[in-house]
């Protein structure tokens, strides 16, 4: 039951939290000094044109009417249309979205799958030459400006070995012979489900560097934060208890520090989701990866603001949702954690 | 510091007991990587302090173009060649170390300086007034990180200051949590149901009590703090939005590096490699003082 | 151990798509061995275009969709390439013929075409388009203003009554507002239809598909009106990209066999390269700062003709622009009828400007002047700065200020008192007339738009006007007096003019036929190409 209100809890104040957001958003569009009805009417537009673009956007009207009629209107699906090219954005939004989260749920399973073992590794064999090796590495993913990381990389895979694609998710050729189904976006899947190979085969070249990339600050972080749990779980007690008993060493790693570092690793899961949806902004742009980071981009460059304001909210909204998630599911798992 | 001590000892000094401080101190002293990277910082700061003196071209850092020279490779006038517009790389990055450092170092102030006071009044007084500073900061905590950044100096325009602010706006609520608990533990301290119990006014207590004891993991918590607003600060200069040119900032110089990048890689490759260099130090550094700062995981300690 | 499970299976699932991830090829990145039944590499032509085509819908286009549009929809008259003997051509119109001030148009239709969903061309169609377009009201659908009525006189005959004079033929061969659209197929679909990637013209290409931001294929419509030759392309796919350092590789390697905007430093490698042509030509297209001519010092033309003396126009062209601009005479751009090398052209003089300083009373310069531009656009940086170092040595401080285009533009409408000292945009017509740039820019304005000069001067407008009521009727007259009026503004020095752009555009020496053509910037007409 405690833990049933605790879900009812917090889903309320997801709710209010994406609410605040939604007034802040929009508010900061309108601090603006600039003219979005200029900036719809065109390049060159007549005075006439732009009285037309004002009375169309609703920016005669006062402040707190533009965000009733915002808020029904995003309440409704719709979230306003580019002011550069005209365009609905949720259907924008829809198109990109997969493009990016395909990228960040490779980073994301990176972080896990490299991150995790390898921090597990390092903390239990805390001073070892691999340890060493480990921090180094680790230490360095966090300092890296990811965005100049890409540009190494695609200097030394495109530039020098001619194996891997400079960007975009599949290449022309592909595109016209092998197109990709649409089905969810998310090329891998929908080209393994439709058994089109050469797509697959495509698709996986072009995520390599990327999802790289991109990783990189987030497997880093895991190495770093697995390895400091993994030390403080060792170091505890009992397990030193156990080791004095003359349990195996895989034993005692396995089934009793791991079982209690799964926790954080829920943790990793969480922050390796924040990270990667920061970092995309910037592999997008680097690989033109066309997803919501390249959209947002353009739009900044462009101050097309109701661009701005929609994809902020929407991403922020999935990043709440999925952070309620984990943040439950850490609630089921740990004892520990207080329901208040 | 002014911690109260209830029993005042006679004249027998006592063995010098080191302090808190101290110990921290002397344990980070002993981690040499850290060390090391004290004097990259170092190196940094001073450089570009002190960059009109120490570079041979202090007008073409600021900005004056020299097309002539445009594109020139490493060479020994130019020790990481030229710039597309001619200017001396070296002198840019020294320069560029002005608006780069500046940023991180002033973000992180002025989230602590935001976010330490209010996590503290939130964590004394509690209640109500904690309710809604925690509800304010979940709602900023629930933007993810540099999205609300970038949306915020948007609005604001681009320029340096724009920036700072924008950024500082989105870090201030990690501060105002770690204050708030650090906070709350200490309520409950006797030399703080002393001090209120003769009648010192909150805000008194808060200033000169709580925020000098909370000082230390605000500082640790800072420095480790220093590298990611550096890497922010880079990130939102390479998007565009930011420092203008002329200025420098290693951040943009990457982003106007990056379409002659593959031919010419030194002056995108060095802005980079200062990126790099001062972040991972800071990192270093904020490693060891963790470490320090924390008595399970002090060096030194038995 | 349910949790431990769970650790054990994502390992399992990473090492399990490890498996299924290939080996590194030994094709170079973006080859694919050819399967029987796909396209050859040789009947496909890919632009690698840099930047996003916002809009395909024909009745409010009016962007770099360009690119697009021009191959799948087509306007009455068609507006030739420099060089050629007739300004305009037959394109949907056959002929077309107007009375004595201009003021009636009767176009006569070609015979047989039929739009991409099968509908014939018509009258009807013709009159449905333009209506439409100026209904909506968006984009360039004023350049339709002078017309009062279109009539279907019959299915191939459209009549047009205008209540002024206007240049009908011209306007009908604009890049925007002028595609000619299947009536049938907006109605029946609505325009949000258009942008999912459909195409309802009656030109040589149909759209495919279309992923946004990302890529757009079109392919040959087999029932076009030209026909269909051997050596033609059977396959346009435009790949949206717009990181240059991406174009560039791609026509490099081959993978792409047209693109634009590539960094001008780099294009010396690219002439050199063998399997590349680099053609360079003006582009309707200037660059302009207006000086504020009514804010001190500015509002004295000694000062202005001063500073048209300051700016480094040599080392600015050959050190920044290299190819990709020459020295503007004046505010119309070279290429474009109406423009004149018989037009006094500034020079950099520093003694000439600081004699006209002092003249002005300025002897040591002692005033700041504030330059504003678009953020990002390095070109309007770099001469901004460059014009700054030349301008300190007089004794004039100059400050730079990038703005977003919004705010430049903002700034300068409020109070010109309080506004900038120079603005600086780039200005290009939407219909091929000096008229787009010297009204514009420099005709009196109440509340100032696009006159960021906020220049008033009688005798300039009235010269103005009398050349664009003998437009439609007499170009040459109406040239003589636009170049009239042109003098005025060099010898008033309200701006400076700094270049007219030309636009370099690489292309594969494998393909036959292009033709460069200003008047629809950075198309290529995919129909007029051959692979060699």
């Amino acid at each position: 039951m405690q833990r049933f209100e605790y879900l009812i809890k917090r889903l309320v104040l997801a709710i209010v939290v994406i609410l605040s957001v939604m007034v802040l958003t929009f508010f900061i569009s309108r601090v603006l000094p600039s003219d979005p009805a200029a900036a719809w009417a065109g390049s060159h537009p007549t005075a006439e044109q732009i009285a037309i673009a004002n009375q169309r956007l609703g920016l005669d009207q006062p402040l707190h009417v533009q965000f009733w009629r915002y808020f029904t209107s995003v309440l409704q699906g719709d979230l306003g249309t580019s002011l550069q090219t005209k365009q609905p954005i949720a259907r924008d939004l829809r198109t990109y979205l997969p493009a990016t989260m395909e990228l960040v749920f490779c980073a994301m399973l990176l972080a896990v799958v490299v991150g995790i073992p390898l921090g597990v590794l390092s903390g239990a064999y805390k001073g070892s030459f691999f340890d060493h090796l480990t921090r180094l590495v680790s230490i360095s993913g966090v300092s890296i400006p990811t965005f100049w990381l890409g540009l190494l990389l695609q200097l030394f895979f495109f530039s020098q070995l001619k194996i891997l694609p400079l960007g975009s998710r599949i290449s022309t050729a592909t595109a016209i012979n092998n197109p990709v189904t649409q089905l969810t976006g998310f090329y891998l899947i929908d080209t393994a489900v439709t058994g089109n190979w050469a797509a697959f085969k495509d698709t996986l070249l072009h995520l390599v560097l990327p999802a790289c990339t991109l990783a990189t600050y987030p497997v880093a972080l895991a190495i770093r934060m697995t390895r400091s749990n993994i030390i403080e779980v060792l170091s505890e007690k009992y397990i030193l208890a156990a080791r004095i008993t003359g349990l195996p060493r895989r034993t005692i790693l396995f089934n009793l520090a791991l079982k209690n570092a799964i926790i954080p690793t829920i943790t990793v899961l969480g922050l390796s989701f924040a990270y990667s949806l920061t970092g995309d902004i910037l592999i997008e742009i680097i690989y033109s990866w066309p997803g919501l980071g390249s959209y947002i981009t353009s739009a900044v460059l462009a101050i097309d603001f109701p661009v701005i304001v929609s994809v902020t909210l929407f991403v922020t909204v999935i990043y709440v949702f999925i952070n309620l998630i984990l943040d439950l599911l850490q609630a089921m798992l740990d004892p520990r954690v207080s329901l208040e | 510091m002014t911690t109260t001590t209830l029993s005042a000892e006679p004249a027998a000094s006592p063995p010098a007991v080191p302090s808190e401080r101290q110990l921290i101190w002397r344990a980070f002293r002993q981690d040499k990587l850290a060390m090391l990277g004290v004097l990259v910082i170092l190196f940094f700061v001073l450089t570009s302090l002190f960059a009109p003196l120490l570079t041979p071209y202090p007008a073409q850092g600021a900005g004056a173009p020299n097309i002539i020279e445009k594109f020139k490779a490493p060479s020994a006038e130019h020790p990481l060649g030229t710039d597309y517009l001619g200017r001396d790389v070296l002198a840019r990055i020294f320069y560029g170390g002005r608006s780069s450092l500046t940023t991180g170092f002033l973000v992180v102030f002025l989230a602590v300086l935001i976010g330490a006071p209010l996590g503290a009044v939130a964590g004394y007084f509690g209640g109500r007034v904690d309710d809604v500073i925690m509800r304010i900061t979940d709602v900023f905590l629930s933007f993810p990180p540099l999205l609300l950044a970038i949306a915020i100096a948007t609005a604001l325009g681009s320029g340096f200051v724009n920036t700072m602010i924008a950024i500082a706006i989105t870090w201030w609520p990690w501060y105002t949590r770690l204050v708030r608990a650090q906070t709350v533990s200490l309520r409950e301290r006797y030399f703080i149901e002393a001090a209120r119990s003769i009648g010192v006014p909150s805000f008194k207590i808060i200033a000169t009590h709580i925020l000098p004891n909370v000082l230390t993991p605000v500082l640790v918590q800072g420095t480790m703090d220093l590298g990611s607003a550096i890497l922010t600060g880079a990130a939102i200069n390479f998007i565009g939005l930011g420092v203008q040119p002329p200025q420098a900032d290693w951040g943009n110089m990457i982003s106007q590096g990056r379409i002659y990048f593959i031919e010419r890689p030194w002056f995108a490759g060095s802005a980079g490699v200062a990126i790099f260099l001062v972040v991972l130090s800071f990192n270093l550094i904020g490693d060891a003082l963790r470490d320090a700062a924390d008595p399970r995981t002090r060096r030194g300690e038995a | 151990m349910k949790r431990y499970n769970l650790l054990i299976l994502l390992v399992l699932a990473a090492l399990l798509l490890a498996q299924c991830a290939p080996a590194a090829p030994a094709a170079p990145a973006g080859e694919q061995p050819a399967a029987a039944g796909d396209v050859a590499r040789k009947d496909i032509f890919v632009y690698a275009h840099p930047t996003t085509i916002p809009n395909l819908d024909p009745s409010t286009s009016y962007s770099n969709d360009l690119v697009v549009m021009a191959n799948c929809y087509e306007t009455l008259t068609f507006y030739n390439a420099p060089g050629s003997a007739e300004t305009l051509s037959p394109k949907l119109a056959e002929s077309w013929e107007s009375n004595e001030d201009a003021t009636e148009w009767t176009f006569k239709l070609r015979q047989g075409v039929k739009f991409q969903d099968g509908e014939p061309l018509n009258a009807a169609a013709v009159k449905y388009s333009i209506d439409k377009i100026r209904e909506l009201a968006v984009g360039a659908y004023y350049i339709w203003d002078a017309v009062d009525t279109i009539e279907a006189v019959d299915d191939y005959t459209v009549k047009f009554t205008l209540t002024y004079s206007s240049p009908l033929d011209l306007v009908a061969s604009a890049n925007y507002a002028a595609w000619i659209f299947s009536p049938k197929a907006y109605e029946e679909n609505g325009p949000d239809w258009f942008n999912e990637g459909h195409c309802a013209g009656t030109g040589p290409y149909t759209i495919d598909s279309y992923e946004r931001g990302s890529r757009l294929i079109m392919s040959a419509n087999e029932d076009y009106w030209g026909g269909w030759k051997e050596g033609q392309f059977k396959k346009v796919v435009f790949e949206l990209i717009e990181d240059p350092t991406v174009t560039q590789r791609m026509i490099e390697s081959g993978e792409a066999d047209f693109t634009y905007q590539l960094p001008a430093d780099n294009l010396e490698k690219i002439k050199q390269n063998p399997n590349l042509v680099v053609y360079q030509n003006p582009a309707f297209l200037n660059l302009v700062g207006l000086f504020n001519t009514v804010k001190p010092p500015l509002d004295n033309k000694l000062v202005r003709q001063a500073l048209s003396y300051t700016f480094p126009y040599d080392a600015f062209m050959e050190g920044v622009m290299n190819d990709r601009a020459t020295q503007a005479f004046g505010p119309v751009p070279d290429g474009m009828w109406g423009h004149s090398k018989d037009l006094f052209q500034y020079s950099y003089d520093l003694e000439k400007a600081k004699e006209l300083l002092t003249e002005a009373g300025y002897p040591d310069g002692g005033f700041k002047l504030l330059y504003t531009f678009a953020t990002g656009d390095l070109d309007e940086q770099t001469a901004g700065e460059l014009w700054k170092a030349e301008l300190a040595k007089l004794g004039i401080e100059m400050e730079l200020q990038g703005l977003s285009w919004e705010a430049q533009w903002d700034l300068s409408k409020a109070d010109p008192a309080k506004a900038q000292d120079v603005f600086v945009m780039y200005w290009w017509p939407d219909l091929i007339s000096p008229l787009s740039f010297l009204k514009s820019m420099y005709y009196s304005e109440e509340e100032p738009l696009f006159n960021l000069g906020y220049y008033k001067n009688p005798e300039f407008d009235k010269l103005v006007d009398e050349g664009d009521v003998l437009t439609g009727t007499d170009r040459e007259a109406a040239t003589e007096k636009f170049v009239e009026a042109q003098k005025i503004l060099v010898d008033d020095a309200v701006s400076v003019f700094f270049y007219d752009s030309a636009n370099i555009h690489v292309a594969s020496a494998s393909v036959d036929g292009y033709v460069d053509n200003p008047a629809y910037p950075h198309v290529v007409f995919v129909y007029d190409l051959t692979r060699k």
